[in-house]
């Protein structure tokens, strides 16, 4: 490994970064030290699928990593007859008068309790649907939900997404839904994907999406789980046409994306401001975009702003 | 629309140039310029906190995004003509379901390099890496000096970079 190469990787990493003149006469003493630079910043890009999601030798905040695990397993083996039960609940659910749907207006959320003890968050431009017969149910339709669920291992919450279902395992979870991507992430417990089917136990810090590029997991901070709730849009490695949607759903805006942006990723905390000027002022410089007026809306194009 | 940051660009174009020369841009250097200066005058950035090196991180990021798109395309080439599935040939991409195996032992083997590097380089390094905070800025948290936490990431990092070639050639 190129050591003097592997420094300068370092030293312009560094959000604090001033000393540009130095490290070009540095890269004028040898063609080849660009390029070395430049493997070096590509094999840094791939580190982020390798770096665990918690940390390995620091203290970390107590979590039941082992105990939900015994609930999900039992619960897999009655799998097949719950699974169709449901099954039987999403196709004649229409038209009972007990189901009943909660929608939130683009820019709006709203918080729901219901009986059983679980809270829902709904970020804006989501709908819903609940049964006044079955606390233990909930459809997410379209947008974004957080979920906080009173586990009972005899009775588990389960939220249908299209044709997919989570199960809870004493559970925080946020799920988000649009025409062409669900995406969950939990923050503390365990998930059970599609029980009766592919039962993908994803416990904290794991996650899960299905959109073009196919079914995958993902790793999620638990503290980045719907963190819009305080006002913050955590990511990692996401594309940016799904980070707009969540923008448009959170301030209640049209934002479109050129495909030079589709095609980007970013990784880090932008701060939600309601004032989209404002916000757009810090975020897209903050993902390397340039965000514009357009009409009543915003587009995302690609920008050159510092990613640091 | 005469901000201080279309100045600086001004004042600062032949050292740019230099830059993005230096960088290995080539004949491309003058063109990469020309894109940096069209964005700057299309898009009303507020007020940059240190106007010099923020254009020279933009004109770095240029030449690692035209780096990364050659890569990308050459390794789509290669897979084209191997015939291999997408899903291995670019570990930076998030991985099927049928392969969290390999990236759950990829990950174990992750946490022993940095269980072997200790609590404080493991901690150094992801304030760095993962959260994006500077090295002076994380020594003082430590309470440690700065040639500590400059070590320390030299460290983690030729660990890591060197278990992801391993894990790349395998």
């Amino acid at each position: 490994m190129n050591e003097e190469a592997l420094a300068w990787v370092i030293r312009t990493r560094d959000p604090a970064f001033t000393d540009w003149e130095t490290f070009t006469r540095w890269l004028e003493g040898d063609p080849a030290r660009a390029e070395a630079y430049d493997a070096l910043m590509a094999a840094d890009d791939g580190l982020d699928s390798l770096i665990p999601p918690e940390p390995v030798a620091m203290p970390v905040a107590a979590n039941d990593a082992g105990v939900g695990r015994r609930a999900a397993w039992r619960w897999i083996g009655g799998g097949a007859i719950a699974a169709a039960l449901v099954a039987t609940l999403s196709v004649g659910m229409m038209n009972r008068s007990d189901i009943y749907t909660v929608q939130t207006r683009p820019g709006e959320s709203r918080t729901i309790a219901l009986d059983d003890g679980t809270r829902i968050d709904l970020n804006g431009a989501t709908t819903l649907r609940l049964d006044h017969r079955n606390a233990r149910f909930a459809a997410l339709d379209s947008g974004e939900a957080a979920f906080t669920v009173r586990h009972d291992a005899a009775d588990p919450f389960r939220v249908t997404v299209g044709d997919a279902i989570f199960e809870d395992a004493g559970t925080m979870f946020n799920i988000v839904h649009t025409s062409r991507a669900t995406r969950i992430g939990v923050s503390e417990g365990r998930v059970i994907y599609n029980p009766s089917a592919e039962a993908i136990s994803l416990p904290a810090g794991r996650g899960l999406a299905d959109d073009a590029q196919g079914l995958r997991m993902t790793d999620i901070a638990p503290s980045a789980v719907a963190s819009w709730r305080e006002g913050r849009l955590t990511y990692s490695n996401m594309p940016v046409g799904d980070i707009a949607e969540d923008i448009a759903r959170t301030l209640g805006i049209q934002v479109n994306t050129s495909a030079g942006a589709r095609a980007m990723r970013f990784t880090g905390t932008i701060l939600i401001d309601r004032d989209p000027a404002r916000f757009f002022n810090g975020a897209a410089p903050l993902m390397g975009l340039t965000a514009v007026r357009q009409g009543d809306g915003w587009l995302l194009k690609e920008g050159d702003g510092p990613k640091s | 629309m005469a901000t201080g940051l279309s100045a600086i660009f001004m004042s600062n174009r032949a050292a740019l140039l230099r830059f993005l020369r230096a960088r290995g841009a080539g004949e491309d250097a003058e063109d990469m310029l020309q894109d940096m200066w069209m964005k700057l005058e299309a898009k009303d950035l507020g007020p940059v906190a240190d106007p010099l090196p923020y254009l020279y991180r933009m004109a770095n990021n240029l030449v690692l995004d035209r780096y990364r798109s050659s890569i990308r395309r050459e390794r789509r080439e290669q897979d084209w003509a191997g015939g291999a599935g997408g899903v291995m040939a670019d570990p930076a991409e998030q991985v099927a379901v049928d392969e969290r195996m390999i990236l759950n032992q990829r990950l174990d083997q992750a946490r022993a390099v940095l269980r072997d590097l200790g609590p404080r380089v493991e901690l150094v390094f992801r304030r760095f890496r993962i959260e994006g905070v500077g090295q002076k800025m994380i020594a003082e948290e430590l309470g440690v000096s700065l040639t500590t936490v400059e070590k320390d990431l030299q460290r983690a990092y030729r660990a890591m970079l060197a278990l992801k070639q391993k894990l790349d050639t395998e």
